[in-house]
């Protein structure tokens, strides 16, 4: 049985692409076959978080006009073992997904035994975000400390109770939050809103929380997801948050400003 | 002229009324837009009621989905709409609107309409709802009451025939006694609501007094008057 996770937000830029590489590649390294698809077509970036973007030949958009089999399109990562990769189309539009292109795409996942499927959606509500959310049992809801992006995020869970397979057959998509970017500094200065703050407006079990961290950005650099980068604190924090979707439990960490060390509490 | 068209006037202190005075969606677009961009800081997401007077008949050609699409895309809030002849009031509330009284008119006459109250065909005259309304969803129950068993978030509308009673924090719009009954009241755990409405009369609560911010509260209707106090 494959699981279908989404990963969504309505805010754009909020660690959406950062989040499906890092949660891709850590089921992936637990031994689950896993693919990540990037839905954000004509803005595809997916592939270079995952460094695989030399190896693009055909597209989703591809595999769903038939112009190339689900087998051509998958890029296998070279540097982890289980891991998939459909990149989105760069030069066509959103219209190009269809419910039924997607549904054969996903239906074709679930006969190669994958185990895992993760949808990076594009920002917005509109199609490429519906086409991303619709087939899934499970929701991944990125979420920054800031009021606009709880707004939305709040917006992406109505319609995860409406637009979705799930919803229509009477079921429910399973939500998960994970907060991103969060700064205990900032937090603390009341410069950004806190993690208690953001539960009580959304009421979604809390599946994580990823701190801002310089290491995202050399991870996106270097094309290799920072879920690799194992001393990195986002790194981290982005392994305990697998570790809790694969159903452990595993205290949250990061929260708090960080204690300034022996040397600096001495001197200033 | 398009700006003519449409017509913005200050009303209940708040609350922005748009004066239709044209079916045409394309017109209403054009001169509404213009209406905001002119002071673009008072219109941003105020919520606005549409008054259908000056158009009479004409009504009928309204598109009321539509209306409310160019109303919500232009930014705006629709709260409902008001002095509708009677033949465009089914389509109107299919699409989602909430039928105001204007504040003058005695609500007397829908009252007494023995279909919408009370117990629908299915004989459910309640509706609950277990899950969180989210932002940009909408509960429509114009046969009955309405309990929400969690809260409800910024930017949700909750518009029910009798009242509303939500065991969570409100933080929504809530419209109660839509088709006109006065005796509907609205109860909530927290208040934190954007809006509230009783048979039409409406108030925003971003003036709403500290001390009752956040509080259990419940709303009533003591006349024309809408009536907020604490529960405990
Ligand atoms: N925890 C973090 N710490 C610091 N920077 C971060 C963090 N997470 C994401 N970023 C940065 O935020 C930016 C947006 O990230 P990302 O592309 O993952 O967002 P997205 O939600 O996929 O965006 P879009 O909506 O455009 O698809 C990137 O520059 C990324 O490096
Ligand atoms: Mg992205």
């Amino acid at each position: 049985m494959s699981r279908i996770v989404v990963v969504t937000s309505g805010k754009g830029g909020v660690g959406k692409t950062t989040t499906s590489a890092a949660f891709a590649t850590g089921l992936a390294l637990r031994g689950y076959k896993t693919a990540v698809i990037d839905f954000d077509v004509g803005l595809r970036n997916l592939d270079l978080i995952m460094g695989c973007e030399r190896r693009v030949v055909y597209d989703f958009v591809n595999v769903i006009n038939g112009e190339a089999s689900l087998k051509q399109a998958l890029i296998r990562d070279k540097r982890t073992e289980n891991l998939h990769v459909l990149p989105a189309s760069q030069t066509r539009d959103k219209d190009a997904l269809t419910k039924e292109g997607v549904g054969k795409v996903i239906n074709d996942l679930r006969e190669d035994h994958f185990d895992f499927v993760v949808c990076d959606s594009p920002a917005g509500i509109e199609r490429g975000a519906h086409m991303a959310m619709y087939f899934a049992d499970d929701a991944i809801v990125v979420t920054n400390p800031e009021v606009s992006s709880v707004r939305d995020s709040d917006r992406i869970l109505g319609l995860l109770q409406s637009k979705t397979q799930k919803a229509e057959q009477g079921d429910s998509v399973r939500e998960h939050l994970l907060i991103t970017r969060y700064s205990p500094s900032r937090v603390e200065a009341g410069e950004m809103l806190g993690m208690e703050d953001i539960l009580e407006i959304l009421a979604v079990p809390l599946i994580g929380v990823i701190p801002e961290s310089q290491s995202v950005l050399q991870a996106s650099n270097s094309g290799s997801p920072v879920i690799l980068d194992k001393a990195s604190d986002a790194g981290q924090a982005y392994d305990d948050f697998v570790r809790r979707f694969l159903g452990e439990t595993v205290p949250h960490r990061f929260l708090d400003v960080e204690k300034k060390g022996f040397f600096k509490r001495l001197f200033g | 002229m398009s700006a003519d068209s449409v017509e913005i006037k200050g009303e209940m202190t708040m609350l922005s009324v748009l004066q239709l005075a044209s079916p045409d969606m394309v017109q209403v677009r054009q001169g509404l837009r213009s209406k905001r961009d002119s002071l673009p800081t008072l219109f941003a997401g105020s919520p606005l009621v549409v008054d259908c007077q000056a158009l009479g008949e004409e009504c009928q050609k309204l598109d009321m989905q539509q209306l409310r699409t160019v109303i919500t895309d232009l930014g705006f809030i629709p709260v409902g709409i008001r002095h509708l002849p009677d033949v465009c009031i089914e389509q109107a509330t299919q699409a989602g609107w909430a039928i105001l009284r204007g504040g003058r008119v005695p609500p007397a006459a829908r009252i007494e309409k023995p279909a919408t109250r009370g117990a629908n065909a299915s004989g459910k005259s309640i509706e609950v709802i277990d899950r969180p309304v989210r932002s940009g969803q909408q509960i429509y129950f114009p046969d009955g009451d309405i309990v929400v068993l969690q809260h409800t978030s910024a930017g949700s509308e909750i518009l029910a025939g009798g009242s509303v009673h939500v065991y969570g924090s409100l933080r929504g719009r809530v419209l109660a006694g839509i088709q006109g009954d006065t005796s509907a009241r609205i109860f909530c755990q927290k208040l934190e609501a954007e809006l509230v409405a009783i048979a039409g009369n409406y108030r925003l609560l971003d003036d709403i007094s500290t001390d009752l911010k956040g509080r259990p509260a419940m709303v009533w209707l003591e006349g024309e008057k809408l009536k907020i106090a604490p529960m405990f």
